[in-house]
């Protein structure tokens, strides 16, 4: 976050390196902020939703902007170093979704925690790391944020616990890191996200059962993209109302493609649970405009008229681009600008993922345990062995 | 691979000029991981390298003893046992995550639409409930072929298949069994898997009465197998070996044939040395043994387990006592993994007949990683440097 803070702020300062006439015209003609009118939730055991209003500052939408658009960019360069399989392995995009992690990480703090599944490429960068950090762990260098052992679904950063490959195993484990909020009583939140598809998963109800019996501030998210892999909402649960799954624990559901909404319902869902009032559930109803993961055309089980509609009229990006336009918080030339930094810093970063050497032999058997003495790995055969180092 | 099986035929020649056994030791895998990972080639190469698998398949010759035949790759095979046992047994059901179109993998393709949605269909995304589900139909006496989409995902069942399925007829007094139940999971390494999608968990299983666990090495073995796990009277798991799932093709019989379960197969006769593995792993091994009689003149007996509990103790152990010397390979990680039952077992009952010590050529005991694929499995070099060292002893 802070890195992004402080490019946006080289942004700014950098338009006043320009002729003064444009600086003049730049500063006179943008407003500071603009109100919005966003979707009222649909509420479940909630007397009262998130606001139907809100202030976005030019600072934030473009800062929002610039995020959503890095991912964006993010995930369409993963998939062509996917398709040059330079990328290999099992890799999840996560584009068309911006507006979830974008909007999420504008309505928690830098030290409340997130853990997701494994569509997580976009939450690493909003959690922190830099795109290069990225390209590097899915192209397994060792310049990767996992050293080059993780991969794609294996990113981690701080108060980012993954990146998670088995369905529905990360609930349970954001309740637990929930529970450790509470203990630490530092006010922190954390948010558990799953999809539609691992809302079927028996460990998901534990979870919902424990964080509301002792009242944990967990904030969990049904990221609803409607379709789990190839089967649709429809097909695979008995109610898609999701926001209502937790039964006892209250929900929300949200537009997931409107970043601001996703802001506004984030923010009120951190409230809640700072306040100590016990878990809440938000559904964001989002859309990937990718198959499930690389090895998926994505057209088998949805029509390409749906995916060509969702572009049209609920692109994030286009969603917020068409807002800062119309309110005067942005020009069209500025928004311009950003993509063109957005893919010189994605073309860098993909660059240096090609070209950084790989993680050396010796570490496969490093951090199987925390040891001190290192000790050996046996394994194929009794003359090679790894040493595993903590 | 091309490089890095170059440096390694350099590297094992070198081991050969070495002479005396203790000048190996200075050839840790260093040559191994010098020629493959130093980045000489272009970006293209290094990508087309690792399109390369570690074996070959090698097919039986067609079977003639079971009608007209058709040549089938091991999913198609698959789906012609499935097919058969829908025909024969009106109450047999398929389920599953994905299954009704076809599957993940093309196993069940046609069923759905040959059968009707009632016998053919697709569960949510839950394992637990999956298994536990089908261990329900099962006791009512249905015939119930569960598809768990990787094996790596079968642990949120393991409690319903070790506790509920595994000890319904002992705890019963034979009551009650769920002896129809059939789970199917796609199996082992796949060369680009990573951590969970590529495991082998036929251990965690073998510690278990009560259930039978068999994995295939060929289509013709996976038709007559499945058909025969699905008949049998005791819950059976039957691990599909991914990686052969287009890779082996071969000739299959259309019409339904079973093959005995808990009966090894002894592919290959030989005098000096056995090789025992199931899966893939049985090709690796296979190349290994005509390695060995063109470079060392030694004659392997090469067996295929198939069955993995309860598993054949006779073919192994007369196969020991003939040769004196065994070699078990398999992907999953050496702690623990099955070639130590079987080298215990072997060790119990052929002692005095043991030239040498029973050699495990197994995966490391990491995590099954991601980008250290190549060098994490058991591959024809590691195992062939292992036979040397047992005829050498």
């Amino acid at each position: 976050m802070r890195k992004m803070l402080a490019a946006v702020s080289r942004v700014l300062s950098g338009a006043s390196q320009k002729p003064a006439s444009r600086v003049l015209v730049a500063s006179r003609n943008f407003a500071n902020d603009a109100t919005f009118e966003i979707k009222k939730c649909d509420l479940h055991r909630l007397e009262e939703g998130p606001p139907v209003t809100t202030v976005l500052t030019r600072e934030d939408g473009l800062r929002y902007y610039r995020m959503m658009q890095t991912v964006r960019r993010m995930e369409l360069k993963a998939d062509q170093l996917y398709k040059q399989k330079i990328i290999r392995g099992f890799c999840h995009l996560c584009d068309g979704q911006e507006a979830c992690c974008v909007g999420l990480e504008a309505g928690i703090n830098p030290t409340d925690h997130l853990i997701t599944a494994y569509r997580a490429h976009g939450f690493t960068f909003t959690r922190g790391l830099s795109v290069r950090e990225i390209l590097a762990e899915l192209t397994g260098r060792k310049g990767g944020c996992a050293k080059g052992k993780g991969g794609s679904m294996h990113m981690y950063a701080k108060n980012f616990y993954g990146g998670n490959g088995i369905v529905g195993a990360q609930v349970p484990l954001g309740a637990g890191i929930a529970l450790a909020c509470k203990y630490n009583g530092k006010d922190e939140v954390c948010l558990t996200l799953y999809g539609d598809g691992a809302a079927n998963q028996g460990q998901i109800f534990e979870a919902y059962n424990m964080a509301a019996l002792w009242k944990l501030p967990c904030i969990f998210i049904c990221e609803n993209n409607r379709y789990g892999m190839g089967t649709s909402v429809e097909r695979a649960a008995a109610s898609t109302d999701y926001y209502k799954r937790g039964d006892f624990i209250p929900g929300l559901r949200v537009d997931g493609m409107d970043i601001l909404c996703v802001r506004e319902a984030t923010r009120f869902a951190a409230a809640y649970c700072r306040s100590g009032k016990g878990p809440i559930l938000m559904e964001l109803q989002t859309y990937r405009y990718h198959g499930h993961s690389m090895s998926d055309p994505g057209v088998s089980y949805r029509t390409r008229e749906e995916i060509q509609e969702v572009r049209s009229k609920s692109d994030p990006i286009m969603l917020l681009k068409d807002r800062m336009v119309n309110s005067n918080l942005a020009s069209v030339e500025e928004l311009k600008e950003i993509d063109v930094e957005v893919r010189k810093e994605i073309e860098d970063a993909a660059q240096f993922a090609t070209a950084d050497p790989e993680p050396p032999l010796e570490e496969l058997g490093y951090h199987i345990y925390s040891s001190d003495p290192p000790f050996e790995v046996r394994g194929a055969n009794q003359w090679i062995k790894f040493k595993s180092v903590s | 691979m091309g490089s890095a099986i170059g440096s390694s035929l350099s590297w094992l020649l070198r081991l050969r000029a070495a002479g005396a056994e203790g000048h190996w030791r200075r050839f840790r895998g260093v040559g191994l991981a010098r020629g493959f990972l130093h980045p000489s080639a272009t970006v293209e190469d290094a990508a087309q390298r690792r399109q390369v698998a570690h074996f070959t398949f090698q097919p039986d010759p067609e079977p003639r003893e079971y009608g007209q035949t058709q040549k089938m790759n091991l999913f198609q095979s698959v789906t012609s046992a499935l097919d058969n046992s829908l025909a024969k047994d009106p109450t047999a059901v398929i389920f599953g995550e994905d299954v009704a179109f076809g599957g993940v993998f093309r196993c069940t393709v046609g069923l759905r639409d040959k059968y009707g949605k009632d016998r053919v269909f697709n569960t949510p995304l839950c394992e637990q409930g999956i298994v536990g589900f089908g261990i329900g139909i099962a006791v009512t006496g249905a015939t119930a072929i569960a598809e768990i989409q990787f094996a790596d995902y079968i642990f949120p069942a393991f409690d319903q298949i070790v506790n509920e399925a595994a000890k319904y007829r002992y705890r019963s007094g034979d009551l009650f069994n769920c002896g129809s139940l059939t789970i199917r999971s796609p199996w082992g390494c796949v060369g680009h898997g990573a951590l969970y999608h590529s495991q082998s968990p036929e251990a965690f299983f073998a510690h278990c009465p009560g259930i039978k666990v068999v994995i295939p090495r060929s289509p013709f073995q996976a038709k007559g197998l499945l058909l025969s796990c699905i008949e049998d009277k005791n819950p059976c798991i039957f691990f599909e070996p991914k990686i052969l799932y287009r890779a082996a093709a071969e000739q299959v019989p259309i019409e339904p044939y079973n093959i005995p379960l808990s009966q090894a197969e002894v592919i290959q006769e030989g005098s000096d040395v056995t090789l025992v593995a199931w899966g893939t792993q049985v090709h690796v091994i296979r190349e290994v043994a005509s390695m060995a009689k063109e470079k060392l003149g030694v004659s392997c007996e090469i067996i295929d387990l198939r069955t993995i509990i309860p598993w054949d103790v006779d073919t192994v152990c007369k196969s020991v006592i003939k040769t004196g010397r065994l070699l078990i390979s398999h992907e999953a990680p050496l702690t623990g993994g099955f070639a130590s039952e079987i080298s215990s077992t072997v060790q119990e009952e052929c002692f005095l007949n043991l030239e040498a010590p029973i050699s495990r050529v197994c995966g490391y005991d990491t995590p099954f990683p991601h980008i250290f694929e190549p060098f994490y499995i058991p591959d024809k070099w590691k195992c062939y440097d292992a036979l040397r060292k047992m005829i050498n002893y």
